[in-house]
């Protein structure tokens, strides 16, 4: 271009200039788009694929095209259903008692003290560290002989006898859902905290002239200016909830006799231990589906929060 | 917080007591699980499994770190090594992509540009076991098997998607006319990213990068699926091979819960302030 004519240069400066602007504009995003495309896009597509054939790692000699006969297995695999039920449990349950606990933490740690700061780190702990220790770490409180859990509970007298909290049907459930509570409140701890910061006081103010008591205030200040982060956030948590396979992979492996297992443990269990990746396709793909209704509605919602904004 | 004095009973005992009280069930819930683990830690096998229930360590030792750190079977050091070059490599990778994409993103408009940020979040929604199977049929394909690539690369699939969304946040509060002026003088695009814009945005570039490692480094499925030898396993990776071992030995296995938690606990508490604005700039996974 410098070594171009002042006059050329001059003649058609702004056509050139927005083109080059488009192509530097299309050049920065080729690396990103790259690493999409060769880890997302395309493994995507290949899973779907696979979803058509009998592929069986070890069974190389039965790799065929069957169309969709790994659906048709899906409609009468008993196990599926009851993951899809499972996984309900697992979603809601998680997530309503980190949204109560977390709203409760935020409201906790929006007041002024001394040592805040620490505090709200501290209390951060548990969300930021690997999945594979807080599966652990619970596996070893849960542990029926000298896990501190049942110690606790005998010595206060709320139990009599040990129970063996991952290794029973009942109780499975509940157990790592408890886990999973623990892990996740400091998300909406600080999402909801962010929150909470960002209304004016001059609001609280105003109505307590006015007489409002402090329930009221929450009601008719806090609750409606944090709708919109509520609804972002819970939304977030409920699609990040379901896709999420570490922890119960890691404490029960979807077991005892599948008391535990969600769609993406059954998903992750039939790519990684049964590599039956035709029916881990077919699993993919309908996890793929309801990920993209929940992300559509989600869509919509944070929209119509945006909007009333 | 300024409070008028109030007659209101239910506002007195919300401010004094029952925060209070809560502040401490908070803290010790959050907490307690972490407690257990260190004191486990430090406990000889004997204490370890002694009934009834020895909570203190009598005799505090270090020997289950040192027998985590250079047990043959279960190389820690190894592990930890493993975990660092990857989580290293891929938030300098990651970093550099989509500091060039959330600036393009941020500052260009051309056509797809909405439809695109819309991908970036949509794949933030993706579960990661629906791409075990295929990427491992890729990476078998390509031969990268029990390589470092295969892990770095896979990481891609979940860091960038979100350094992306965070990076645009923080370029769009940069304002415009700055690099404008600084083209003007005669600099052109990738030159005014580099002087002007990048140094505004460090901070949350650091912040980005930061939140990058620590994403890779809690990554669990990629890495047990995508390697097989010990030698190459990462932390997660390898703190799950010490269960698979015979049985569970719950004294080095918490130490090495703990060794595991110190690196990301310690970025994380720089973090904080930077994490709460990403946070709620757009959807992040973790």
């Amino acid at each position: 271009m410098t070594t171009l004519s002042v006059a050329s240069a001059r003649r058609r400066p702004f056509i050139s200039w927005r083109l080059r602007k488009l192509l530097i504009g299309y050049a920065y995003l080729v690396p990103a788009a790259l690493c999409l495309l060769a880890t997302v896009v395309v493994p995507i597509i290949l899973a779907i694929k696979m979803s058509l054939y009998a592929d069986v790692l070890y069974k190389p000699q039965d790799y065929r095209f069957i169309g969709l006969g790994n659906y048709v297995r899906l409609i009468y695999d008993p196990v599926f259903w009851l993951s899809l039920w499972n996984s309900c449990v697992w979603v809601f349950g998680s997530v309503i008692l980190q949204f109560l606990f977390g709203f409760a933490a935020a409201l906790l740690l929006q007041q002024a003290f001394h040592g805040r700061a620490l505090v709200r780190t501290l209390t951060l702990l548990p969300w930021i560290i690997p999945g594979v220790v807080v599966g652990l770490i619970w596996q070893w409180l849960y542990q029926p002989n000298y896990g501190v859990i049942n110690d606790l509970l005998i010595r206060a007298g709320l139990m009599s006898e040990r129970v063996a909290w991952l290794s029973s049907p009942d109780l499975a459930m509940g157990a790592v859902v408890f886990a999973n509570v623990w892990r996740g409140i400091p998300f909406f701890a600080i999402m909801l905290l962010a929150g909470l910061q960002a209304v004016p006081d001059e609001l609280y103010e105003a109505a307590e002239v006015d007489g409002a008591g402090v329930l009221a205030r929450f009601r008719h200040i806090t609750l409606p200016l944090l709708r919109p982060i509520i609804v972002v956030a819970t939304a977030t948590r409920i699609i990040w909830t379901f896709n999420y396979a570490d922890l119960i992979f890691v404490m029960t492996g979807g077991g005892p006799a599948n008391a535990t297992q969600i769609t993406s443990t059954y998903t992750l269990q039939q790519a990684y231990s049964t590599l039956d990746f035709g029916y881990a396709g077919a699993l993919s793909v309908v996890l793929l589906l309801v990920m993209l209704s929940f992300t559509t509605v989600y869509l919509r919602i944070t929209k119509g929060v945006e909007a009333e904004q | 917080m300024k409070r008028r004095a109030s007659t209101d009973i239910a506002e007195r005992l919300l401010a004094g007591p029952v925060v209070w009280i809560g502040l401490v069930l908070l803290t010790a819930f959050a907490l307690a699980p972490f407690l257990w683990m260190l004191l486990t830690s430090l406990k000889d096998r004997r204490e370890l499994y002694a009934t009834p229930l020895q909570y203190l360590p009598v005799h505090p030792t270090l020997a289950n770190y040192i027998d985590a750190w250079t047990s043959p079977v279960t190389p820690f050091h190894r592990f930890f090594l493993n975990s660092l070059w990857v989580c290293s490599v891929t938030m300098v990778a990651t970093t550099a992509v989509s500091v060039l994409a959330g600036y393009a993103i941020a500052r260009f408009r051309f056509a797809g540009r909405d439809a695109l940020l819309l991908i970036f979040l949509a794949t933030q929604m993706f579960p990661s076991v629906l791409l075990i199977a295929p990427l491992l049929t890729q990476w078998r394909a390509l031969g990268l098997i029990d390589t470092y690539q295969a892990l770095i690369y896979s990481n891609f699939s979940f860091t960038v998607p979100f350094t992306v969304w965070m990076m645009v946040g923080y370029f769009s509060s940069i304002p415009r006319d700055i690099e404008e002026s600084a083209m003007i003088d005669g600099c052109n695009h990738f030159t005014a990213l580099c002087r002007i814009v990048l140094p505004l945005a460090a901070p949350g570039i650091a912040a980005t990068a930061i939140f990058a490692f620590v994403v890779a480094w809690s990554e669990l499925l990629f890495a047990i699926s995508f390697t097989t030898q010990t030698d190459m396993r990462t932390l997660s990776a390898g703190l799950l091979y010490m269960v698979g071992q015979y049985e569970v030995q719950w004294g080095p296995l918490s130490a090495g819960v703990i060794l595991s938690t110190v690196p990301v606990a310690v970025l994380f508490a720089f973090l904080q302030r930077h994490l709460i604005h990403g946070l709620t700039a757009g959807a992040v996974k973790g």
